[in-house]
């Protein structure tokens, strides 16, 4: 009885907290204290809500947006993971690249959207190119961290079973970094999501950044601020999902 | 030496190991010999920091002699050889794959078969008692259950040599006994050559067919020391007289070397 209590509060808490919120908020829009061009009231926000179901276009942009992150952010990974796995475990390697590396790490994903749009038009694959440089470089760094803190006397147990030194990358780093590789790349999906969006606010012709710029061209608000509630929703429907796959993932660590 | 009694297996000439720390350099180990005859249990004695386990690291080739040499079968040991199976104190298991993968990896790496791996890894986890417990990850097996699947690990790999650095020193007494009475019973039963290191010298007696002990460092050999007490070495065994005039032998020596090395810390 008393668990029961202690697990259902905070969420009524929080329901009753959200719905207060929405409340007034709506609450002062009707009441006209706001110009519904500068915040329209909630209520606005879900007719649109309603009508770009309907017609299909939130779920089409939604998918635009989701299917460049998700197509960007794979390949990123693929190639940062053992890219990255490579640069830990050889000195010599890294010492050639660190200094590329240190180089890209800084720059914005948003400063890549000029030289891609030269190269690349507004195409898909230059929203795959904004999301893979903002994320590889970040990605890279996550993972030869990971790979560093693989305990040293797993590598010499492997080695004496009689792991070449490629076998010990892929039976014991890839797998003894991966705890830390997904929790890394679970940032990095959150940036790729910045990146996307940013691409689409510059340079779309369709996707949730796109809808947000289209909807403030026309002074439509409510459409700028679904937008944005969709990205968050977006978002958490991706990182519950990537928590499951986390878990079948890492077996050991139930 | 006296290389009588069947031929050297193992051979450390001579052997000096130094290393670079912060204090300056240190040496580890110095001009060190010690033969090792095949299917021997050697267990070496000696007191903490004496370096123990960097011999054992350069007989397995983690670690390279700053001078000297060591010798499996008379060549000399240049990287890592899977002919001497290491256990370690902390087990090293790899807590991403169950008993069975741990147990079948060396195999794995040998490009083995699936079938014919499961086959081999059976028969070893059945030798250390853990069937049932196939497909558990480490983390759910307590200490003893741990270095049993490392034991099992090293032997399904079939190595000539058992290297053992103080693998029953993180157990409670209890686990560790029926460990080494396990552990006599794969010797028996295996014919390994073993070296088995420990700061115990209950352990080494009831173990070993010679005992080396080891001085504070830089570690040489103090003093080598046949075991002929008879098996099972059981409570009447570690009641006798002759068990008794063994622990005074080497407790004298060993002594004689912590003294020293707390000297050393000290002054």
């Amino acid at each position: 009885m008393d668990k029961e209590n202690h697990s259902s509060k905070p969420i009524i808490i929080s329901i009753i907290s959200l719905t207060l919120f929405l409340g007034i908020w709506e609450l002062v829009c009707r009441g006209g204290l706001i110009d519904p061009v500068f915040m329209p009231a909630p209520s606005k926000i879900f007719a649109r809500a309603v009508k770009l179901i309907g017609n299909g276009e939130l779920m089409a942009h939604t998918l635009a947006s989701t299917r460049r992150v998700m197509v960007g952010f794979m390949i990123s990974s693929m190639v940062a993971i053992p890219f990255g796995i490579f640069l830990g475990s050889s000195r010599l390697f890294m010492a050639i690249c660190d200094p590329f590396i240190s180089l890209l790490r800084p720059l914005p994903s948003m400063s890549w959207i000029p030289l891609s749009l030269l190269w690349l038009g507004i195409t898909e694959t230059q929203k795959y190119s904004i999301v893979f440089m903002g994320s590889f470089a970040p990605s890279l760094l996550y993972i030869i961290e990971a790979t560093k803190s693989i305990d040293p006397l797993l590598i010499r147990a492997a080695r004496n079973l009689g792991a070449s030194k490629l076998d010990v990358m892929r039976e014991v780093i890839l797998p003894g970094a991966l705890p830390q590789i997904i929790s890394g790349l679970k940032v990095m999906l959150g940036i790729a999501w910045t990146c996307i969006i940013s691409a689409e606010l510059v340079a779309a012709r369709e996707g949730l950044g796109f809808m947000i710029m289209n909807g403030k061209e026309y002074f439509q608000t409510d459409t700028v601020m679904l937008g944005m509630v969709m990205i968050s929703i977006t978002v958490m429907v991706i990182d519950v999902v990537f928590k499951k796959f986390e878990r079948r993932l890492l077996p050991w660590t139930r | 030496m006296d290389t009588l009694n069947g031929q050297s297996k193992i051979c450390v000439n001579n052997v000096t190991k130094c290393f670079s720390s912060k204090q300056g350099e240190v040496t580890a180990l110095k001009d060190l010999s010690l033969d090792i005859r095949d299917g021997e249990f050697l267990v070496v004695v000696g007191a903490s920091g004496c370096g123990k386990t960097t011999l054992i690291n350069m007989i397995a080739g983690f670690d390279t002699p700053s001078s000297g040499k060591v010798l499996l079968d008379g060549k000399p040991v240049t990287g890592i050889t899977p002919e001497c199976g290491m256990i370690f104190q902390q087990y090293a298991l790899f807590p991403w794959k169950t008993v069975q993968e741990n147990v079948e990896f060396g195999l794995k790496m040998k490009r083995i078969p699936k079938s014919e791996r499961k086959a081999i890894a059976a028969k070893f986890i059945d030798l250390v008692a853990l069937n049932g417990f196939e497909k558990s990850y480490p983390h759910h097996l307590s200490g003893g259950m741990k270095q049993r699947v490392s034991i099992a690990r090293a032997l399904a790999n079939d190595p000539e040599v058992m290297l053992l650095d103080e693998p029953f020193a993180a157990l409670d007494a209890m686990t560790r006994q029926v460990l080494q009475e396990q552990l006599v019973r794969i010797y028996e039963k295996h014919k390994k050559t073993i070296i088995f290191i420990t700061h115990s010298i209950d352990e080494a007696l009831l173990l070993s067919s010679r005992i080396a002990v080891m001085t504070a460092r830089p570690g040489r050999i103090a003093q080598e020391i046949v075991n002929d007490l008879p098996h099972p070495r059981n409570a009447d065994v570690q009641l006798s007289d002759n068990y008794m005039t063994l622990k005074r032998k080497i407790w004298d020596s060993v002594q004689a070397e912590v003294l020293k090395s707390m000297e050393v810390e000290t002054g």
